[in-house]
């Protein structure tokens, strides 16, 4: 790609990802929520991380979806158990790392 | 706020980023290697990471390129999958109390839905704007520094590892989202109910509609249907 084009891809590229990340910012001090409004802004973290998390851990390894299971699985029962977040991280690495070793 | 302060914050959030370095360092290499292959110059794949800042926009983007597409329809399907952003960034600065028109143009760059995982679900006293710009120092750096790996190197990293560590960024969602239900069965079925649905809703439509879909009609359901509260008096004990 010649450099007059690149430029103007990554331009456009920065601005259209930036001004949404950027614009609540600005505008939400202006704003005022009401009950309804704030408790269905603090119930997002969770349905969005929901939705970041399924469908897509089944598909980590695309061709075995238990790569995927077993990792989400041992990261998830000892967040039950409420480990720290690093230790679910490596601990999950750590299981796929077995079974691609292994199985 | 003091100097101290902020220093002492920043910190904390940047403490908080690491386990997002296991996540960015392997896909910023896929991203570079990838990009390079598609045939863009060492100095452009890094430009990417360093300007854009958004790695699934950006392996579509040098997907899209491989494949002749415009300029003009690059930055509209960056633009649609990164839309979502608005949402969580209404979330984070939802959160932030007090904050410089600086530091906010500083921060709104730093929303990705990792930093978003990471800073809404930390603890609310912990939420200040120094936290969340630390965070993010962790996470771009880390971004960047993968991409300019792949970039240069090639795949150094064993294909073993580089498999292994793709769960990376799961396993830290999960480790954020579980502690959160084991006090609150209503909020766990409100989670499920919205795996279900962004999972069935991803086979009809492009994934990062149907992510922003179901996050916001399972929120939406859920303001009639789980009780937040009966949650915080449990939480953090």
């Amino acid at each position: 790609m010649n450099n007059t084009e690149y430029l103007l891809l990554v331009f456009g590229m920065t601005l259209v990802t930036y001004l949404p990340r950027m614009l609540p910012s600005i505008i939400i001090d202006k704003m005022r929520f009401g009950a309804g409004t704030e408790k269905f802004l603090r119930l997002i973290p969770f349905t969005a991380i929901a939705s970041l998390i399924f469908p897509g851990v089944f598909f980590v390894d695309g061709a075995n979806p238990f790569i995927g299971i077993a990792g989400a699985l041992v990261a998830g029962l000892l967040a039950w158990r409420r480990f720290p977040v690093m230790v679910c991280v490596l601990a999950a690495i750590a299981v796929n790392f077995l079974q691609y070793s292994f199985l | 706020m003091s100097t101290s302060n902020f220093k002492a914050e920043f910190l904390g959030g940047a403490r908080a980023g690491v386990p997002v370095v296991l996540g960015f360092i392997p896909v910023g290499i896929a991203f570079g290697i990838m990009a390079r292959q598609a045939g863009f110059e060492i100095w452009q794949t890094c430009g990417f990471s360093v300007f854009v800042y958004a790695g699934a926009s950006q392996m579509m983007t040098v997907g899209m390129y491989a494949q002749g597409a415009s300029i003009i329809a690059m930055v509209l399907a960056t633009f649609l999958l990164n839309f979502r952003h608005l949402i969580m960034s209404t979330c984070v600065f939802e959160r932030i109390k007090e904050s410089s028109f600086k530091q906010k143009l500083i921060a709104g760059f730093g929303v990705t839905d990792e930093s978003f995982a990471l800073f809404t679900t930390e603890q609310e006293e912990r939420c200040t704007i120094a936290y969340f710009i630390g965070m993010n120092c962790v996470m771009y750096t880390s971004w960047n520094v993968g991409t300019f790996i792949g970039a240069i190197a090639s795949d150094f990293l064993p294909v073993i590892i580089t498999a292994s560590l793709g769960i990376a960024l799961y396993a830290m969602f999960i480790g954020l989202l579980v502690p959160n239900l084991t006090n609150n069965f209503r909020l766990g079925l409100l989670v499920i109910l919205t795996a279900i649905c962004n999972t069935v809703l991803s086979q009809l439509m492009p994934p990062s509609w149907a992510l922003i879909i179901s996050t916001l009609v399972c929120a939406f359901i859920g303001v009639f249907t789980v009780d937040l509260d009966s949650k915080e008096e449990c939480a953090d004990e």
